[in-house]
């Protein structure tokens, strides 16, 4: 299996959901949980605090697997939900043990070829979305999804003002919806 | 439905979709997706960019016994699926509040009562339910930092135009509003709110110390 061939990691979910297919399960637990981690930790969550995060949002998997539905959202859309709702859950915020969040613009992993040749696959779509933005887009974009507070530390961080760094998300968002919008 | 005008900033849906939101916002951010496609359409969107950014971080590695220790918590617990949330009793609000409990309606002045919302506080943040009569006024209140407000039924007119069911506005500290009911039915919306509220009048001023809102 390519670990990060959407379509393949939908159908794990699907086996987790019918079938209580640990082995399918396990597969999973290999290509997201690690990355979830990454996720928390850039949040400002310390390592252990990030790891327990990360299993509580793959038990989460395990128990809902049954109600993804691949035609409704891809695995990773339908992962991000889960452990974004965790993150909401403001009870749990608290036993994060918050640390400082690291605004370093720390590299991703290099493109997966697998992703870029899907042409049609939406992880594709979203990953070209993504390129057709301004490289300072794409950091304000990644700093809002992984920081608290994210838009006052990110104009401290960028000694730009607060009201240039929202109309510069603004736009980030609004080519995001044109390019990724449904009706195209 | 009469057409939504007022949506939340393309931010403060990301920070939704992103979940940095204090809970009580995205509560009534929840609210307003609920009622409101276009809305739900653009944070479906950025949820997919989520997926997409998650799928892109570089791993860490977990502990040795990461998987183990989760499919021994697994097999202890059972692990199936939780059981449905139990559903308070206002089968007219939209999905996204049904889950919460809801406090007693609480009289606030003539024609207008509130019941608080059981969203986890944050900070001084909490999510309180209106209703208020026809040709009434929200109750007075302070604006320390951010109230959002979605309406549910009923509709209110303030300086920054009409906010009929499913319209969404965010006022802070600068704003000044004290909004007029102007439908013919009585206005419910779900407020998530900083301040404090300031009863007006002297019976307003005897039950302070009690309301606790």
């Amino acid at each position: 299996m390519q670990p990060s061939d959407p379509s393949e990691l939908g159908r794990l979910i699907e086996a987790v959901g019918q079938r209580r297919d640990r082995e399918a399960f396990a597969r999973l637990f290999d290509h997201f949980a690690p990355r979830l981690k990454t996720y928390l930790m850039r949040a400002g969550a310390n390592p252990g605090a990030a790891e327990d995060f990360a299993q509580e949002a793959m038990l989460t998997v395990w128990r809902k697997a049954a109600l993804f539905d691949p035609a409704r959202a891809g695995a990773s859309t339908w992962i991000f939900t889960i452990a974004r709702n965790l993150r909401i859950d403001a009870a749990r915020r608290e036993k994060l043990g918050q640390r400082e969040p690291d605004l370093t613009d720390q590299p991703d992993d290099p493109e997966q070829p697998d992703t870029i040749l899907a042409g049609a696959d939406d992880a594709a779509r979203v990953n070209s979305a993504l390129s057709a933005l301004t490289a300072e887009q794409v950091r304000i974009v990644k700093l809002s999804y992984f920081h608290e507070k994210a838009h006052a530390e990110i104009a401290r961080e960028l000694g730009i003002p607060l009201g240039t760094v929202k109309s510069r998300l603004r736009l980030a968002i609004i080519r995001l919806r044109g390019l990724l919008s449904e009706t195209q | 439905m009469s057409t939504i005008t007022h949506k939340p900033s393309e931010e403060t849906l990301l920070a939704y979709a992103a979940g940095t939101l204090r809970s009580p916002e995205a509560a009534v951010v929840a609210a307003h997706i609920a009622l409101c496609p276009e809305s739900g359409a653009l944070v479906e969107t950025l949820q997919r960019v989520g997926g997409q950014l998650i799928e892109r971080l570089p791993p860490t590695r977990l502990g040795e016994n990461a998987f183990r220790n989760l499919m021994a918590r697994i097999d202890a617990d059972g692990g199936e699926s939780v059981a449905e949330p139990a559903r308070n009793d206002m089968i007219e609000l939209p999905e996204p509040l049904r889950q919460f409990s809801l406090g007693p309606w609480r009289w606030l002045g003539p024609g207008t009562r509130v019941r608080s919302v059981g969203v986890p506080k944050d900070g001084d943040c909490r999510v309180l339910l209106f209703k208020i009569d026809p040709g009434r006024r929200m109750p007075q209140h302070s604006h320390e930092g951010v109230e959002l407000t979605c309406v549910l039924s009923g509709s209110y007119r303030d300086e920054a135009g009409r906010f009929g069911p499913g319209d969404f506005e965010e006022a802070d500290e600068a704003t000044d509003h004290r909004p007029m009911v102007d439908s013919d039915v009585p206005c419910i919306c779900v407020v998530a709110l900083d301040g404090q509220i300031r009863l007006s009048g002297l019976i307003g001023k005897l039950i302070q110390p009690f309301a606790r809102l």
